[in-house]
């Protein structure tokens, strides 16, 4: 019998179409989340009042500043799940090396992102509708984007999406590499934030969402979510090889 | 041409060493049979050769290649056992599918005939069926693959017998008709025999044996009769085993390359010289103890 030769890109299209089709119960999970957040959502993200002499008013801001923060969330977590042995043991009784299964999880990874990232911008629109209909509402203002604006804020949440998905993928490769990172990360994690905070000058955490949050310019934040999501990636890549492939 | 060759492998679990040392060859287009005690390093050999497993020190080749993490080798080796995992989100029908579009080989005719065969319901989920459903649904995945090199690790654990005789025949019907190297590890060599053209026996790690069936089958005889005849018998013999039998009667097993005329003193002794079936032959060979099972009972 001849010995057949695969192309690995190949496989990686192969393996990319099997987890689309049999990772299918995570976008059922995205849909029941973002219907969770929409309910969250629903007394509007922010609010105030004030009055003058004779005129008192409230306002509230529908936003989908939840809706993405849930996104994020559920992009971490489905990151975490795809790490995981029974997962990864399913690439393995079909035909790949770990290279291909990783490269094929993260181009899973993106594409849940950006259909996270899409849904999001849909799924505000619908609660702003929901919230027309069932509120008691006088006024609405809408902000009105230029198409450059709405692409713009799109692509903007997909990369917020895939950035905690990468951080997901790393954690997930680390606790698969031994199970003490379970205990390590979140001590490490929350321990660092404590620390941080006892001093009454909390520092860490606010410059990380700094370095991009307050990023004007769109090609260098877009550059620097693709750097960190890079590293992120890398690193999993790295750690991964050190592991046997099946045990 | 030699399919799989191992030199001094050796795979170590922290401390203990699961395979030891190793040498051998797997010929093409072969059945082998990889048989060894619970425990002796079946599975884990098995695994260094698909690919899952990195070995320790010494070294492997499978298509003169190393196996481990080989793109090359995973698209011509297939590894079946019963922990073997598929999709949870695809039916039976999906993954049939999915396994034909990634193994170049594959026989999707014959997949669809075997599974209907078989009566399985094609819209089922492989986490619901039973274990005897799992190892034939992985047993079809491993037959239609036609890969050049198919392992199968326990095969029919789970399977019942006429499962099983369904196998076997499916089996060796597809390695006549489309000849390859298959790799199959046993603990049950009576019900493989009839198939295996060599038998790879393996020890602690160790490799015990390696021969083909027909001269495993005549590899040692069998000698009963009163203890003290046996003992005389087989004094300057080295023994496979001894146990007892009854009051004042032994068996014992040596092997077989006696003379004419030392038979013929055997005979004269009232010694019955038997032959000794290939299952009995392995388990004789790699017992820890010359006396088996009986030590451990035996008062005194």
């Amino acid at each position: 019998m001849y010995l057949a030769e695969v192309k690995a890109w190949d496989i990686v299209k192969k393996q990319y179409r099997y987890k689309l089709k049999s990772y299918f119960g995570v976008f059922t999970s995205l849909i029941v989340i973002q219907l969770l957040a929409i309910l969250f959502s629903f007394n509007g993200t922010g609010s105030g009042s004030g009055s003058s002499n004779s005129l008192q008013y409230d306002f509230y801001y529908y936003t989908s500043d939840i809706i993405l923060i849930f996104m994020m969330i559920w992009a971490f977590i489905t990151a975490i799940i795809i790490t995981t042995r029974a997962y990864r043991y399913d690439d393995f009784s079909l035909v790949t090396n770990r290279t291909i299964s990783q490269v094929s999880n993260i181009l899973f990874l993106l594409t849940a992102s950006i259909f996270a990232g899409i849904t999001v911008y849909l799924s505000t629109h619908l609660f702003q509708i929901l919230a027309f209909y069932f509120k008691d509402n006088y006024s609405i203002i809408v902000d009105s984007l230029t198409v450059t604006e709405f692409v713009m804020g799109m692509i903007t949440s997909i990369l917020y999406i895939f950035l905690f998905a990468c951080a997901g993928y790393l954690v997930g490769i680390l606790i698969q590499l031994h199970k003490g990172f379970l205990l390590i990360i979140p001590t490490v994690l929350f321990g660092g934030l404590i620390l941080d905070g006892i001093g009454g000058d909390p520092r860490f955490f606010v410059n990380i969402t700094m370095f991009f949050g307050e990023e004007t310019s769109f090609i260098l934040f877009f550059c620097k979510i693709a750097l960190v999501s890079s590293m992120l990636l890398l690193a999993s890549l790295g750690i991964s090889n050190r592991m046997e492939v099946r045990k | 041409m030699n399919v799989v060759v191992c030199h001094d492998l050796t795979k170590q679990y922290g401390r203990s060493k699961a395979i030891q040392n190793m040498n051998c060859q797997i010929a093409e287009n072969k059945i082998t049979g990889l048989i060894g005690r619970n425990g002796a390093g079946k599975t884990t050999l098995l695994k260094i050769i698909a690919g899952y497993l990195h070995h320790s020190s010494g070294d492997i080749q499978v298509f003169s290649e190393n196996p481990f993490n080989n793109l090359k080798i995973s698209a011509n080796t297939i590894f079946i056992d019963n922990e073997m995992s598929f999709s949870q989100g695809l039916t039976l029908n999906e993954l049939l599918e999915t396994a034909g579009s990634f193994y170049p080989n594959w026989n999707h005719d014959l997949a669809l005939k075997l599974f209907d065969y078989f009566s399985f319901n094609p819209n089922q989920y492989h986490g619901n069926l039973s274990k005897g459903m799992k190892s034939t649904f992985n047993m079809i995945v491993g037959l239609a693959a036609r890969c050049p090199l198919t392992i199968m690790d326990e095969p029919t654990s789970g399977m019942d017998s006429a499962t099983r005789k369904d196998f076997y025949r499916a089996l060796l019907k597809e390695y006549i008709a489309y000849p390859r190297t298959i790799i199959l590890s046993s603990h049950l060599l009576d019900e493989v025999e009839d198939l295996l053209e060599e038998v790879l026996l393996i020890k602690s790690g160790e490799k015990c044996l390696h021969l083909s069936i027909d001269q495993l089958k005549e590899y040692a005889i069998g000698v009963r009769g009163k203890t003290v005849n046996v003992e005389t018998w087989t004094e300057k013999m080295e023994l496979i085993s001894m146990q007892e039998i009854g009051a004042n009667m032994s068996y014992a097993v040596i092997r077989n390359d006696r003379s004419i005329k030392e038979l013929e003193d055997a005979r004269q002794l009232g010694l019955e010289v038997t032959s000794v079936s290939a299952e009995d032959i392995c388990s004789y060979l790699t017992s820890k103890t010359k006396g088996g099972i009986d030590d451990v009972f035996s008062r005194g």
